[in-house]
């Protein structure tokens, strides 16, 4: 195998890796703080890249317009799923298998709301940024620079956030011991609110990026969606470190696996490998059975 | 349903005939009691009696039925959780419900989650690390490799760091070694010639007999009884019926 072609799948893997890791966080923090599987996460990629469309394209908006409009949704579409179904829900026996369903219910009613308003036509996403640059033998677009580069400082930030700052810690409390947390004066349900608008700005962001490599269409979000949740569940729940990198690892062994076996085996290829990781880690490869000293 | 007069004093926590449970099951039937400021009250029972249930109630984590909790004289019933913390409620809960993953000193910054002004986050911070020294040693060690002893005083020095006015603490000597349990004590007296209001869960009076200003035994969700250490000590039959000693 050539180096050329090392190169080439190393960088499809970090491009679509940067764009799963994204989807994943906001998955995970969700998971990890309220013990909610957010069916509607991937619909949260949707509105994003359909935000910055509509700015961009349909409001002729210039082009920061499209990021600020994706982050606007994005927080919009969390506060309404906390507002609408999270906040009534979340102390109620159940939460965790009840949410799946409400939640699934809020992804189709957006997914259809999408689809009535801009129909079913792919569109282009306006923000992209055409033209390569050349290192040796391999071309890189610049629009999988501006991802990964986009991507990892949206890590850094969502990363710094969670280890150093108040909320950060806040939030990692509440998702531990929910009343502990709250017995320290931590506000849990505003917590939730939190998480839930942050998680929806990163993955309206995610969603940008995402369909500045492929297309627009209402249904763009299903497919991440599923690999979020297999990554999160690879790393082990609530890890978002974890499933971050699992986002980079099995990008990079999904583009193998669609290089030499073509584009049809990348996915069962990576479905085969999470199986035999959890058969031997059923936790997941980060997560962890809690011990304690007496 | 048994009620016992609370203070007439209108600082400290007042609980008057509150009434509490879980879905259908009630557990607290109608109980009062109160800890004047600078006081230490015991309430002490039998397992599955509503001790935890108490400062569970109290503390807004499970659902008030009926009845009222004043704190100086304000009614803090029906509050969020976070809420009555803030008023100046702190509950250290059983079983130390530390946040693993974090250090010692990111627990007890936890603590002081409402403080956002350093100087005073810092002037808290001694004073804990003045009570508990063996946590300023292990400042930054993460929690999960504390002993038992060590995790007991990480949870009780996190609850001072909210800096309440009354620090309610449920069964600090559970589970641990008698010279753990020793030191924990050793705290509850420290902290009570500090002039802090307390009200402590125990199981058995043993322990709280030598310096509780006031004993309430809780029976079936019920206060079947209170008075001082020295009244409870006297009374034998109370001792063999309710508490086996």
């Amino acid at each position: 195998m050539s180096p050329e072609t090392v190169a080439q799948i190393v960088l499809t893997g970090l491009t679509v890796g940067a764009m799963y890791a994204l989807a994943t966080i906001g998955l995970s923090l969700i998971w990890g703080s309220l013990g909610m599987l957010n069916m509607a996460h991937g619909v949260f990629l949707t509105i994003g890249g359909y935000s910055a469309y509509a700015a961009v394209s349909v409001a002729g908006l210039p082009w920061p317009s499209g990021i600020a409009a994706a982050l606007l949704f994005g927080a919009l579409i969390g506060l309404l799923l906390y507002l609408g179904v999270v906040r009534w829900m979340v102390e109620t026996a159940n939460f965790e298998t009840n949410i799946i369903i409400a939640s699934f219910g809020v992804a189709i009613a957006l997914e259809n709301s999408v689809l009535r308003i801009f129909g079913g036509q792919p569109f282009g996403q306006p923000l992209v940024m055409h033209g390569a640059v050349d290192v040796g033998l391999v071309s890189i677009p610049y629009q999988n620079i501006i991802i990964i580069i986009g991507s990892a400082g949206l890590m850094v930030v969502a990363s710094y956030m969670m280890r150093q700052t108040r909320l950060g810690r806040a939030i990692r409390a509440v998702s531990q011991q929910r009343d502990a947390a709250g017995l320290m004066g931590v506000p849990v349900q505003r917590i939730f609110l939190i998480v839930l608008v942050f998680s929806g700005m990163l993955s309206a962001i995610s969603g940008v990026m995402l369909t500045s490599s492929t297309q627009l269409a209402p249904a763009l979000g299903q497919d991440p969606m599923i690999k979020a949740f297999i990554m999160c569940v690879v790393a082990g729940l609530g890890h978002i470190g974890g499933a971050v990198a699992m986002a980079f690892a099995l990008a990079m062994i999904e583009a193998a696996a669609q290089f030499w076996l073509g584009a049809r085996w990348g996915f069962p290829t990576l479905l085969t490998l999470v199986i035999l990781v959890l058969i031997v880690r059923p936790a997941g490869l980060f997560g962890r059975v809690s011990i304690t000293r007496l | 349903m048994t009620s016992v007069p609370a203070s007439g004093n209108a600082g400290g926590l007042k609980v008057s005939d509150i009434v509490s449970g879980y879905g259908n099951q009630l557990v607290l039937h109608g109980l009062s009691l109160a800890i004047d400021p600078g006081t230490l009250v015991s309430v002490i029972g039998p397992n599955g009696h509503g001790k935890t249930t108490l400062l569970r109630t109290i503390s807004g984590q499970v659902p008030l039925r009926d009845g009222h909790v004043q704190l100086n004289g304000t009614d803090i019933s029906g509050r969020p959780v976070d809420a009555i913390t803030a008023a100046g409620v702190v509950h250290v809960p059983q079983g130390d419900l530390l946040f693993t993953g974090m250090t010692v000193y990111e627990n007890l910054l936890m603590g002081a989650y409402l403080v956002t002004d350093q100087a005073s986050l810092q002037d808290r911070l001694d004073q804990v690390f003045a009570l508990l020294p063996k946590l300023a040693e292990r400042r930054n060690q993460i929690t999960d490799s504390l002993s038992g002893g060590e995790r007991r005083m990480v949870g009780i020095g996190r609850g001072l760091m909210t800096g309440g006015q009354v620090l309610m603490l449920d069964e600090p000597s559970l589970g641990l070694a008698p010279i753990v349990i020793d030191a924990i004590y050793e705290l509850v007296e420290k902290l009570k010639a500090e002039g802090r209001s307390i009200l402590l869960v125990e199981e058995s009076p043993e322990r709280v007999v030598d310096f509780a200003d006031r004993i309430y035994l809780l029976d079936n969700g019920e206060i079947n009884w209170n008075g001082t250490a020295a009244e409870l000590s006297a009374n034998e039959e109370l001792l063999s019926t309710y508490l086996g000693v």
